[in-house]
């Protein structure tokens, strides 16, 4: 949940509006897991200011939409 | 783990905003954690193809052949459990009623992508992976809560220190 990550305090995060449980993705869709876990790490450097949360621009079960990242 | 809260993780994962109201109820009542605290930070100088990553999961993930997170306790399970790198994600198995892990127990990556990792170390993406990966269960409350900050959490940096562990990738359940 965004609320949570904001108010605890992640030096780092990137954020999906899916269903709780399915962080990563859709199972058995490893192609999605991958971009997923592949921003995640290109977090680590294009965010400098602490506490800063990555929208990715993903929607649940649109397959499509990493086609085009 | 009671029929109520089985029954509300359903609810949470079908309907986000009521969890989300709820996540606010439990962070209103302060639930232990201090709020003031500064963010820690820390810049990442490596170029990730280079990096030693690790996974830190509180999706419940552990061996299916280690002892079960504690689901009779309301207030959750503190504690931490080992998972190996060399482990065969088909030993893994989830121990946490209090969300939705139907879609996780057919394909553990969702959670846990210890086989997405081993294909980017394969390709060069990525440096090495941890000896070891932690799972945690993420429904904790009172006491436990400092238990995790004051105890767990530092146990757990020690080891991915002591491993030369240069980045992770946290996954919430």
């Amino acid at each position: 949940m965004r609320e949570l990550t904001e108010e605890v305090g992640v030096s780092r995060a990137v954020f999906l509006k899916w269903p709780m449980g399915h962080p990563i993705g859709e199972p058995n869709f490893p192609r999605g897991q991958r971009v997923v876990i592949e921003r995640a790490f290109d977090a680590l450097k294009k965010i400098e200011e602490p506490g800063t949360i990555i929208d990715l621009p993903f929607r649940w079960k649109r397959r499509g939409d990493f086609e085009v990242g | 783990m009671s029929f109520k809260d089985r029954l509300m993780a359903k609810i949470f994962t079908a309907i986000p905003s009521l969890g989300r109201r709820a996540a606010k109820s439990i962070l209103s009542t302060g639930e232990g954690i201090d709020m003031k605290r500064e963010i820690p930070w820390k810049p990442f100088t490596k170029d990730i193809k280079d990096a030693r990553v690790a996974l830190v999961t509180t999706s419940g993930v552990h061996l299916s052949g280690d002892t079960p997170f504690d689901m009779v306790d309301p207030n959750g399970d503190p504690t931490f459990r080992v998972i190996s790198n060399e482990s065969d994600i088909k030993d893994l198995t989830i121990t946490h009623d209090y969300y939705d892990h139907s879609d996780a127990d057919k394909d553990m990556n969702i959670v846990f992508p210890l086989e997405r990792l081993r294909e980017m170390v394969a390709e060069g993406a990525l440096g090495s992976l941890a000896k070891e990966h932690y799972g945690l269960m993420g429904h904790l409350k009172e006491g436990h809560v400092e238990t995790l900050i004051n105890e767990t959490a530092p146990e757990i940096a020690r080891r991915l220190i002591a491993d030369n562990v240069d980045c992770v990738l946290l996954t919430p359940g």
